[in-house]
């Protein structure tokens, strides 16, 4: 479908730093490079990927209103790291936004609020500020310790407020995004976005593929919620599709495809419980070693204290002796796993009652990619 | 009436002579009964593949307070099942579409990198490699399964996921595919349940009749899963993969997974 990207991005190292040597980017997508993200001693380029009209539409970018309302979309970070040279160690990242390919909103979920809703005035789509929540790029680090390595970072974080816009709906059809990344020897890219959050109706696939060489970097955060869930729009979407691929080589290294679709048995929101947000982080590479392990341990920690038998709970007896009282679950439920034959991989899941708490994860977690990025992913937000 | 469809549709093309019966190997066609006796003995829980000492994330959930009683049981099984058919059915399907070592070799790699949950890779590997090591043993006639596994055991480049070797096994004992998918629903809800009764979760009389129950929501979930590429394999319950990978944190366990 997004044959031609909307976006393309590439740093190499340049005489011992990171520089960004292609940067496009075309309607509605903006990138955006600052440079003082971090401090100049560090080597990472940052970027933030940013769209034009507030979301993910199901019209095609010349439907879309002029260009009076910017908000910030996504935003991506890769980093890339080369022993020798230039032009090796580069990261490449190109990202296309599959023209508005349809939102359903049938009968616009904010035709409503105008008449009556006290608290929705609030986010009247009227004058959107720009939002930066979500987008920050950042370009490559160089580690002091690692002097010979340079790295490209950039990030791309996207949010979808397809709804927020009120645009009219064609079809039924998915909105689509696309980031394809190619990361070299010792470079590093981290892709560090907001969450994704698809208001009622929306139907959404994201796919992500990266190529990675045996000593490639590489964090992948991707999370979604439930939706606009504190005004009580919970899994209220319809489809949601998240699909990241990881080849070294030819090699298929790490194949992840989370579906969320209304009309099974059960809806999304049964299935989810009070759970808000889904979340997985993907740590790969020598470079991040330590920071791998230390999630293991802390992560291993936090969860055997939140698990423990039932205490002939679940057996019959009890159930019919008791009223039933529902049992605390635990607010934050997370696992991880090594993958990759020689477990160079981690992969985090997270489910969270609330956006806060998996923020708070992530920032706890990740903070130790600052020497690397020269800022922590998540601090300000 | 899972055995009929499959019998009926046989007999109908063996009496048609029709040119598809190709795609049924010789030692099965015409001979409906002895398939039969087959198929019960793979689905039968006396086939020592292990599969019982695998809670499908079961124990995990109970010990998070996820599942508490036999209503979270029953939607706990349809999310079990509703994720096998969407993660794990394409690969029963495209193994025993072509039941060869070659592209056994690719589904088991591919197999590999798509369960990314280290708890469910390695249950997954666990009931893979027993099931070819009693289908080599029990199926003497097949000479596929002896080769495989004296060619790959203790190769590094496989991991004898249970999925593709169980589509593998079908088809080379002349499963149709739609059984072979059907089959794999059906020994899923089966271990599942199993765990649910020795975790006191539910008595064995009441498991049967949730399970009988249950049947024609598997049946629902296979029909809307089935035959589908490995390409379109996708994982439909985060949540509770998220709890699976929790399981070696538990402190006192029952089950490998």
């Amino acid at each position: 479908m997004a044959e031609a990207a909307t976006g393309a991005v590439r740093v190499e190292r340049v005489r011992g730093r990171s520089v960004l040597t292609r940067c496009f980017a075309r309607y509605p997508l903006k990138l955006i490079a600052p440079s003082k993200v971090g401090p100049s001693s560090c080597n990472a380029v940052w970027l933030y990927a940013l769209t034009y009209g507030g979301g993910i539409v199901s019209v095609s970018p010349e439907d879309l209103p002029p260009l009076s309302i910017l908000s910030v979309l996504a935003r991506c970070a890769v980093a890339g790291y080369s022993r020798l040279g230039v032009g090796e160690g580069c990261c490449s990242v190109t990202c296309s936004w599959c023209r508005a390919r349809a939102r359903p909103c049938r009968g616009t979920p904010y035709r409503a609020r105008s008449a009556s809703a006290t608290g929705a005035r609030r986010r009247s789509p009227r004058r959107p500020r720009p939002r930066y929540a979500g987008c920050l790029m950042k370009l490559d680090s160089a580690l002091p310790a690692y002097t010979y390595t340079m790295a490209v970072l950039c990030g791309l974080v996207m949010l979808t407020r397809v709804c927020r816009m009120v645009y009219k709906a064609v079809g039924s059809k998915c909105s689509e995004q696309l980031l394809e990344a190619r990361v070299g020897e010792d470079a590093l890219l981290a892709v560090i976005p907001d969450p994704v959050t698809c208001f009622s109706t929306a139907r959404y696939h994201q796919k992500q593929v990266f190529q990675v060489s045996a000593n490639s970097n590489l964090v992948v955060v991707d999370w979604f919620t439930s939706g606009r869930y504190e005004s009580g729009e919970k899994w209220d979407f319809s489809f949601y599709k998240s699909v990241n691929h990881i080849f070294l080589g030819d090699q298929p290294l790490f194949i992840d495809s989370t579906l969320l679709e209304q009309g099974s048995n059960y809806s999304i929101a049964e299935r989810m419980h009070e759970y808000n947000v889904i979340a997985m982080i993907v740590l790969l590479g020598p470079k991040l070693r330590h920071i791998q392990d230390k999630m293991q341990d802390e992560v291993k920690k936090l969860m055997s204290g939140q698990l423990r038998p039932p205490t002939s709970g679940g057996s019959l007896y009890t159930m019919r002796s008791k009223p039933p009282q529902r049992p605390q679950r635990p607010p934050l439920v997370a696992s991880c796993s090594p993958f990759g034959r020689t477990g160079t991989g981690m992969v985090a899941r997270v489910a969270a009652v609330s956006t806060e708490l998996a923020y708070s994860f992530l920032r706890h977690h990740l903070a130790a990619l600052e020497m690397f990025l020269g800022a922590s992913p998540y601090a300000a937000s | 009436m899972e055995s009929g469809s499959p019998v009926s549709k046989k007999s109908r093309l063996f009496h048609s002579e029709d040119c598809e019966m190709e795609e049924v190997p010789s030692n099965a066609a015409g001979v409906n009964p002895s398939l039969h006796w087959t198929q019960w003995q793979i689905l039968d829980s006396i086939l020592p593949t292990g599969g019982f000492a695998h809670s499908y994330g079961l124990e995990a959930a109970m010990q998070s307070r996820m599942v508490n009683n036999q209503e979270d049981l029953k939607s706990f099984v349809i999310q079990v099942l509703d994720n096998t058919g969407s993660l794990l059915l394409p690969f029963v399907y495209c193994a025993s579409k072509s039941p060869d070592a070659a592209e056994w070799v690719k589904l088991d790699q591919l197999l590999e990198a798509t369960l990314t949950n280290e708890v469910a890779r390695k249950a997954s590997t666990s009931q893979g490699s027993a099931l070819l090591r009693v289908a080599a043993s029990v199926f003497t006639e097949i000479q596929v399964l002896q080769d495989l596994r004296r060619a790959f055991l203790g190769s590094k480049s496989v991991s004898f996921h249970h999925a593709p070797i169980f589509g593998l096994i079908c088809g080379l004992v002349g499963f149709d595919s739609e059984t072979a998918e059907r089959a794999y629903m059906f020994v899923t809800m089966r271990d599942v349940f199993s765990a649910a009764t020795r975790l006191n979760l539910i008595g064995p009389l009441a498991a049967s009749v949730l399970q009988h129950q249950v049947a024609p929501d598997a049946e629902r979930m296979m029909q809307k899963w089935r035959d589908r590429d490995v390409s379109e394999a996708s994982q439909t319950a985060p949540l509770l993969d998220a709890l699976q990978g929790c399981h070696a944190y538990m402190f006192s366990r029952l089950f490998c997974s």
